[in-house]
C-alpha cells in the first residue's frame, strides 16, 4: 500500500466536480426540511387536535431510525415497487430513466424534518406564555400574535439551532452514496477503482467536505451575527 | 414481486438478527467508554489553552465535526495500516475490521463529547472551585467532590443524545464488510436468500425500539436529578 | 492574630493593592469599607489565597508566610484555619443543605460521618434553618442560602471567617435575617473580617473599621474614629455620601 500525490490530485479533481451535487442535495434538503419542520412545529405548538398527536408520535419514533437504514429500505422499496407506482400514475419512463436522487431526497428530508422541527419547537416554547395573552389582549388575532409577537422573539433561538443542524445535513448527504448517487465522495473514489488505492480518494473526499462545511458554517454564522445586530437595534 | 416482503420470513429473521446486537453494542460501548476518556482529556487541554496544542485540537475538532463519519471511517480503514507500516513497521492488515471502526468512532467521539464536556466545565462558575478551596479542600478533592458531580449532572441530556447518535452511527459500519452487526447480518442473510428487505426492516425496528428505550432511560435519570439543579 | 505587611497585588498593569499593612487582633471584628474598585475584596481574597499576592508577608498565629514564595502546603494550612463567605453564596448546587455543611467536615477534617452529621445539624439549627436541612440550594431564598454559606464556614470551627460583601446580592428584605446571623457569629468571639457596604451594621458590630481607596489603607480606627471623626478627606467624602443615604435606616 502506498500513498501517491498524483492520485490525491486526481481524486480531489473528481471530488470538486461533484461539489454542485452535494450542495444541491444539502440546500434542497435544508429548505424543504425547514419548511415542513416549521409547519409541524407550529401544529404541535398550538396542539392542533389529532395532527399534533400524530406528528408528535411520528417524530419520536422516526428519530429512532438511522438515516442509513431509512435510505437502504426506501431504495429497496423503490426498486421493487416502482413499476406498480409508474403504472398507477401512468408514468411511461422505465426505472433506469428515473434518477435515484428522488429516493435520496425522501430519506434525507424525512430525517432532517424531525431535527429541524424539534429545534424550532424548542425555540417557540421558550417564549413566555404571557406573550400570547399580551398579544390577544391588545386585540391581535391568533395569526397576528404568532407572526408579529411570538415568531420574532423565537428567531434568535432558532438561528443558532438551525446552524448546528446544518452541518449534520451536509454530512448526511454523504450517505446517499450507498444507493448509487454520486456526490463528493463518489467523485473522489471513482479514480481509485483504477489504481486500487482508495486512501487518496477518501482523504480527498474528507478535505472537500471539510471545506464545504467550513464555508457554509462561516456564511451562516455571518447571518446569525446579522440577525443579532437586528435584534440589538430592536432593543 | 408480491412476496418480496413476507411476514413469515420477517419473523424467522428476528432470532437470527437480534443476537448480532452484541456486535453493535460492543462498538457503542467501546467507543463511548474510551471516547469519554479521550473527550475529558481533549476538553481539559482545550481549556488550559496550551500554545500549539490548542491549535492542533482546534483542527482536530473541526475535522471531526466537518467531515462525514463514513469518510472518517474509510480514512482510518485505509490510512491506519499505511501509517503503522511506515512509522512503526507494524503490519496491521490482519486486524479485524472492527478495530478500525472502533478507532474511527473513538476519535469522532473524542471531538463531539469533548465539545460537550468543555461547555459543561466552562458553565460551572469559578466560585464553586473557590468555595471548595475555602473549606480547605485540595485541588483534586475540589474537582472530584464539587466540580465533577456538577459536570455529570449538566451533561446528562446531551450525553444521552450523543449515545443514541453513536448507536445510530453503527448503521454505517456494514459498508466496510466483514462486520456482522445487525445491519451486516441483515445484508448477509438478504444476499443468501435473495430477499433483502425483510432483514433491513428487522434492523430498523431494533434501532427504533432501542432508541426509544435509551431516550426514556435518560429522560428518567434527568428528571430524577432535576431538583439538584439551579 | 493576623498581620499583613507590605502586601502588593497587580492584575497586569493594574496595581490593585499597593503596600497594604494591617493588623487584626484575635477575636476582633474588623470591617473593611471603601468604594468599589478600592481593592477591598481582592485583599480579602488574598488572605485566603483565592488570589495570589505578588509580594508581602503574612503572619497567621505562629505561622509566618512569605507571600512571594508560598507553598501549596502553606496555602492549605491557612485555608483550613479560615472560613470564607461568598457574595453570591457559592453553595454546592448538587448537595442538600446538610451535605453542604458536612462536606468540609467529612472530606477535609475526616470526621466520621455520624459525628459530622450531628455537628452540621447543630450548626444549621443555629442559623435557624433546621427545617430546611434536606432542601437543595435552588429551593431556598437568597437569605436562606447565605445563612447556609455562613453555617458551612462556621461548622469547621475556623480561627477567622472572611465575609465578602455577604449581603450585597440579597433583596433588601432579606438583608436583616442575614445580618442577624453574622452578629450571632460575632458574639461567639471568633475573629471576623467583613467587606461590606452596610455602614450602619459595620458601625455597630466592628471593633475596628478599615477604610480603603485606590489600593491603599487610607485610614483605620475604632468605629467612632472613622464614622464620627474621620481624619482623611477621602474618608469624609465617601462617608458623607453613604451617611446621607443610610440615615433613614438608622
Amino acid at each position: 500500500m502506498t500513498f501517491q500525490f498524483e492520485n490525491l490530485a486526481e481524486s480531489l479533481q473528481g471530488a470538486v466536480t461533484y461539489i454542485p451535487i452535494t450542495l444541491k442535495l444539502t440546500l434542497v434538503t435544508f429548505v424543504w426540511s425547514i419548511l415542513i419542520g416549521f409547519l409541524i412545529a407550529v401544529i404541535r405548538n398550538y396542539k392542533v387536535p389529532v395532527l399534533s398527536k400524530f406528528f408528535g408520535a411520528f417524530i419520536t419514533i422516526y428519530m429512532g431510525l438511522p438515516l442509513m437504514v431509512a435510505l437502504v429500505i426506501y431504495h429497496l422499496l423503490f426498486l421493487t415497487y416502482y413499476e406498480k407506482i409508474a403504472l398507477f400514475f401512468h408514468i411511461s419512463k422505465s426505472i433506469n430513466e428515473i434518477n435515484p436522487l428522488i429516493v435520496g431526497y425522501i430519506a434525507l428530508i424525512s430525517t432532517n424534518v424531525c431535527s429541524y422541527s424539534e429545534t424550532i419547537r424548542g425555540a417557540l416554547m421558550s417564549v413566555d406564555h404571557t406573550q400570547y395573552e399580551a398579544g390577544y389582549s391588545i386585540g391581535l388575532t391568533k395569526a397576528q400574535t404568532f407572526f408579529r409577537i411570538i415568531l420574532p422573539q423565537s428567531v434568535p433561538a432558532i438561528v443558532p439551532g438551525v446552524i448546528n443542524n446544518l452541518v449534520g445535513t451536509i454530512k448526511g448527504t454523504n450517505l446517499v452514496s450507498v444507493i448509487g448517487i454520486i456526490e463528493v465522495m463518489g467523485g473522489a473514489i471513482y479514480p481509485c477503482s483504477r489504481t486500487y488505492s482508495y486512501l487518496e480518494g477518501y482523504i480527498a473526499a474528507a478535505l472537500v467536505y471539510w471545506l464545504i462545511s467550513f464555508i457554509l458554517e462561516t456564511i451562516f454564522r455571518r447571518v446569525e451575527a446579522a440577525s443579532n445586530r437586528f435584534r440589538r437595534q430592536l432593543v | 414481486m408480491g412476496d418480496y416482503f413476507s411476514i413469515e420470513r420477517f419473523l424467522k429473521l428476528i432470532p437470527k438478527i437480534v443476537p448480532q446486537l452484541s456486535v453493535t453494542f460492543a462498538i457503542v460501548i467501546v467507543s463511548m467508554v474510551i471516547g469519554t476518556l479521550l473527550a475529558l482529556v481533549v476538553a481539559t487541554l482545550e481549556i488550559k489553552k496550551i500554545p500549539v496544542l490548542q491549535q492542533f485540537l482546534k483542527v482536530y475538532v473541526s475535522y471531526m465535526r466537518g467531515t462525514p463519519l463514513l469518510v472518517q471511517m474509510m480514512v482510518v480503514y485505509y490510512g491506519l495500516p499505511l501509517l503503522m507500516q511506515t512509522i512503526f513497521k507494524i503490519d496491521v492488515n490482519s486486524w479485524s475490521p472492527i478495530v478500525f471502526v472502533d478507532i474511527a468512532f473513538i476519535l469522532n467521539e473524542g471531538a463531539f463529547l469533548g465539545e460537550i464536556f468543555r461547555g459543561a466545565i466552562l458553565s460551572i462558575p469559578i466560585e464553586q472551585t473557590e468555595a471548595g478551596y475555602s473549606i480547605g479542600m485540595t485541588g483534586i478533592q475540589t474537582f472530584v467532590r464539587i466540580i465533577l458531580p456538577q459536570i455529570i449532572r449538566s451533561i446528562i441530556p446531551a450525553y444521552g443524545v450523543d449515545l443514541i447518535g453513536v448507536f445510530h452511527n453503527t448503521s454505517l459500519v456494514f459498508t466496510i464488510g466483514g462486520i456482522l452487526d445487525i445491519m451486516g447480518k441483515a445484508k448477509v442473510l438478504g444476499t443468501a436468500t435473495g430477499h433483502t428487505l425483510d432483514g433491513y426492516v428487522v434492523a430498523a425496528l431494533i434501532y427504533v425500539l432501542i432508541s426509544l428505550v435509551l431516550k426514556i432511560i435518560f429522560y428518567r435519570i434527568d428528571k430524577k436529578l432535576v431538583f439538584e439543579r439551579r | 492574630m493576623i498581620e499583613i505587611t507590605g502586601l502588593k497585588k497587580s492584575f497586569g498593569d493594574n496595581k490593585v493593592l499597593k503596600n497594604i499593612n494591617l493588623k487584626i487582633e484575635a477575636g476582633s471584628v474588623v470591617s473593611i469599607l471603601g468604594p468599589s474598585g478600592s481593592g477591598k475584596t481582592t485583599l480579602l481574597r488574598c488572605i485566603n489565597f483565592l488570589e495570589r499576592a505578588d509580594e508581602g508577608n503574612f503572619q497567621f498565629g505562629d505561622q509566618k508566610i512569605n507571600l512571594k514564595h508560598v507553598s501549596k502546603k502553606e496555602i492549605l494550612s491557612v485555608r483550613r484555619k479560615s472560613g470564607f463567605v461568598f457574595q453570591n453564596y457559592a453553595l454546592f448546587p448538587h448537595m442538600t443543605v446538610l451535605q453542604n455543611v458536612m462536606e468540609g467536615l467529612v472530606t477535609v477534617r475526616k470526621i466520621p460521618k455520624a459525628e459530622a452529621c450531628k455537628k452540621a445539624e447543630d450548626t444549621i439549627k443555629w442559623v435557624g434553618l433546621a427545617d430546611r436541612k434536606d432542601y437543595y440550594p435552588s429551593q431556598l431564598s437568597g437569605g436562606q442560602q447565605q445563612r447556609v454559606g455562613i453555617a458551612r464556614a462556621v461548622a469547621l470551627n475556623p480561627e477567622v471567617i472572611l465575609f465578602d460583601e455577604p449581603t450585597s446580592a440579597l433583596d433588601p428584605e432579606l438583608v436583616g435575617e442575614t445580618l442577624d446571623v453574622i452578629k450571632k457569629v460575632a458574639q461567639t468571639g471568633i475573629t471576623m473580617i467583613i467587606v461590606t457596604h452596610e455602614m450602619a451594621f459595620a458601625e455597630r458590630i466592628s471593633d475596628k473599621v478599615v477604610f480603603m481607596d485606590g489600593g491603599v489603607v487610607v485610614e483605620e480606627g475604632s468605629p467612632r474614629d472613622i464614622f464620627v471623626n474621620p481624619k482623611e478627606e477621602r474618608t469624609q467624602k465617601f462617608l458623607s455620601r453613604f451617611i446621607q443615604k443610610d440615615m433613614y435606616y438608622i
